[in-house]
């Protein structure tokens, strides 16, 4: 087999190239190559990733450099210089990394294998797919989807603000039609108002000492602002509680969640606190039904995401360094005569 | 012969079917909740097959026709069965809570296993007390409430484990692999509210009988008394749930308490009852 990758990626430090590649259409490009006489390549393009992948029969020349001068003629700019080349085994395993999001500025991400899909299925209706790059590119849509499902790389918060949601979601499961008060308006609250509507809490209620700021907060993300005196009663019909006021002494006391707890018929309160000193009494995590994290319990969830990351990443490396290898001994087994099946290895794992 | 190859094979498939929750539970690999999909209803069609065999071999007594085959252990487990591992499928799966599998399959292939391994398929003609339309009806209506009683214990544990994990402020993967409290919360107590109300009218149906067959609508046997206990418990929990407003783990534990009564029913009261003891084989 001959594989050949041109890949221009997030990783470069001059993105010109990468910027003007990204005005290119994929069909263009792969039009150009047709008429230059290669008969297989897929290009994925993406917002910061350019990627071509050509293929050649095992007696045909495949050098990049004719490759690249045809890209450079089409964008109209030096390319060369910021191109990585790959060829055979090195260019089957990156693109299996590229479907994993393992090669992505944000690991792990999920979108990139849409854009896979997307290139291939361009390349494909195009005509420019033969048998090997059809089997390579379902292979790497195979392996993108293992690892997001068997591996813990799509998963787990990196940021406080949204391992708080994805609790809040363990407990409510949908957060539509859930609501929110939020005690104090300073930034942290602001960030966690933002998090909170953007998952489509329905209803965001602001208390603060000063009206104005409450109001201010309320504003910008179509919440209410109620004064700060009847926040208790507030608690009684709000699903999540944030609570960052400067105030010196606990606001929220024991009494006053356990008399608003009574009142609530049963359902689930989410409390945070991420003020200093605290504003909850730690106490009230004790109640039935009331769960209270503290900002150094969600900086611990965070700590260990950031650790088990790691481990997916390895995790998802192992997947795609055995899938890649299983392909390229298929790829082998083509010109031997003697076909491998590759269907079998999916039950296998 | 073919009987007892497909109840072993059911109880195989329910047996690879809880395997494959597990895992499924464990790591989140869909192919393992596709493959627990496939054993649970081939599982089903085998034991309705091997039901179809049993239930005509049981018919070849003439004074058995029109009545169901759960006169004794065997009977009873193997529905049980049966009725667990249907209704975890129309009611889990068709949530999306098919997650929840580790918890209920792992009792259905119990329930058959015991069947199959331990309880005595005996064939027989059914004693004259028990000819009774009412042998269709009260058992079954019983059986079937067992059945839900049971999935609604498999959601508590996972209740109770998910409840631990967020009160624990160190939530695992697991964690986020459950369903969310609030959903467990909710499947728990309409699985108990709609379920109370069959329990109450197969006991009012057993009453109806034995007044009808012996006079006595009430005796206090022990799988009667026992059977009213397991019923106070879950109405207790749905006084507490619905009406009281608690929340947490309380609740929870007395809905555990009403399924290790209804247990002992099953199972305990059969040693000392004088009425229901042909459940015995006896």
């Amino acid at each position: 087999m001959k594989l050949l990758s041109l890949s221009w990626t997030h990783r470069d430090r001059v993105c010109a190239a990468r910027e003007t590649l990204a005005g290119v259409p994929v069909e263009r490009v792969l039009a150009d190559l047709k008429g230059r006489g290669f008969a297989e390549a897929v290009a994925v393009s993406t917002c910061n990733r350019f990627e071509l992948y050509v293929a050649a029969q095992a007696n045909q020349a495949l050098a990049a450099a004719p490759i690249l001068a045809a890209l450079e003629e089409l964008a109209g700019a030096a390319l060369a210089a910021q191109a990585d080349v790959r060829e055979d085994d090195a260019a089957v395993d990156h693109l299996f990394c590229v479907a994993a999001g393992l090669d992505s500025l944000v690991v792990g991400e999920t979108e990139i294998l849409g854009q896979v899909k997307a290139g291939y299925e361009t390349a494909k209706g195009a005509g420019m797919t033969g048998k090997r790059l059809n089997v390579l590119f379902q292979r790497a849509l195979f392996v993108g989807k293992k690892v997001r499902t068997e591996t813990a790389l799509a998963s787990g918060s990196l940021s406080v603000p949204s391992v708080a949601v994805q609790l809040a979601e363990t407990i409510f499961g949908r957060l539509e039609g859930k609501s929110a008060l939020i005690l104090g308006a300073g930034a942290m609250a602001e960030l966690a108002a933002k998090h909170l509507a953007a998952k489509g809490v329905s209803k965001l209620v602001v208390a603060n000492r000063t009206w104005e700021r409450a109001y201010q907060l309320a504003a910008r993300y179509q919440g209410e602002a109620v004064k700060w005196e009847t926040f208790p009663a507030e608690l009684e019909r709000a699903d999540v509680v944030i609570s960052s006021t400067g105030a010196p002494t606990a606001v929220l006391t024991h009494e006053i969640v356990k008399a608003a707890v009574r009142r609530r018929g049963g359902r689930s309160l989410f409390m945070i606190d991420i003020a200093m000193p605290r504003d909850i009494e730690e106490s009230v995590h004790a109640i039935d039904g009331v769960y209270l994290y503290r900002l150094e319990d969600l900086e611990a969830i965070v700590a260990k995401n950031m650790a088990s990351r790691a481990e997916a990443v390895a995790a998802a490396r192992r997947i795609v360094d055995a899938k890649a290898a299983e392909f390229v001994a298929w790829a082998r087994s083509l010109s031997t005569g003697r076909e491998l099946s590759l269907k079998h290895s999916e039950y296998q794992a | 012969m073919i009987k007892s190859l497909l109840s072993w094979s059911a109880l195989s498939l329910y047996t690879a079917a809880s395997i494959a929750a597990l895992y499924y539970l464990l790591t989140k690999n869909e192919r393992a909740s596709r493959l627990m999909l496939t054993f649970v209803g081939c599982g089903l069609v085998l034991q309705f097959m091997s039901f179809g065999i049993h239930l005509a071999a049981f018919w070849a007594y003439p004074e058995n026709r029109w009545f169901l085959p759960i006169n004794n252990f065997f009977g009873a487990l193997s529905y049980m069965g049966f009725a667990l591992a249907a209704a975890f499928f129309t009611i889990e799966v068709r949530r999306r809570l098919g997650i929840l599998g580790a918890f209920v399959l792992p009792m259905a292939a119990l329930s058959l296993g015991l069947a199959v391994i331990l309880a005595d398929p005996e064939l027989a003609p059914l004693a004259p007390k028990l000819r009774s339309y009412w042998l269709n009806i009260h058992p079954m209506v019983l059986m079937t409430s067992y059945a839900a009683f049971t999935n609604a214990f498999g959601v508590a544990l996972a209740l109770l484990i998910q409840e631990r994990q967020i009160k624990s402020r160190k939530p695992t993967e697991l964690c986020y692999r459950l369903p969310s409290l609030d959903e467990l919360d909710a499947l728990n107590g309409r699985l108990i509210s709609i379920t109370l109300p069959i329990l109450v009218l197969g006991l009012v149906m057993g009453s109806v009988w034995a007044y009808q067959s012996t006079g006595r609508a009430w005796s206090w046997d022990a799988k009667e008394t026992m059977s009213l206990i397991t019923a106070g418990f879950y109405a207790e929990f749905l006084w507490l749930r619905y009406v009281s407003g608690k929340r947490g783990r309380i609740p929870v534990y007395v809905s555990m308490a009403g399924f290790a009564c209804m247990l002992l029913t099953f199972f305990g009261a059969e040693l000392c009852s004088g009425r229901h003891d042909f459940l015995g084989g006896k």
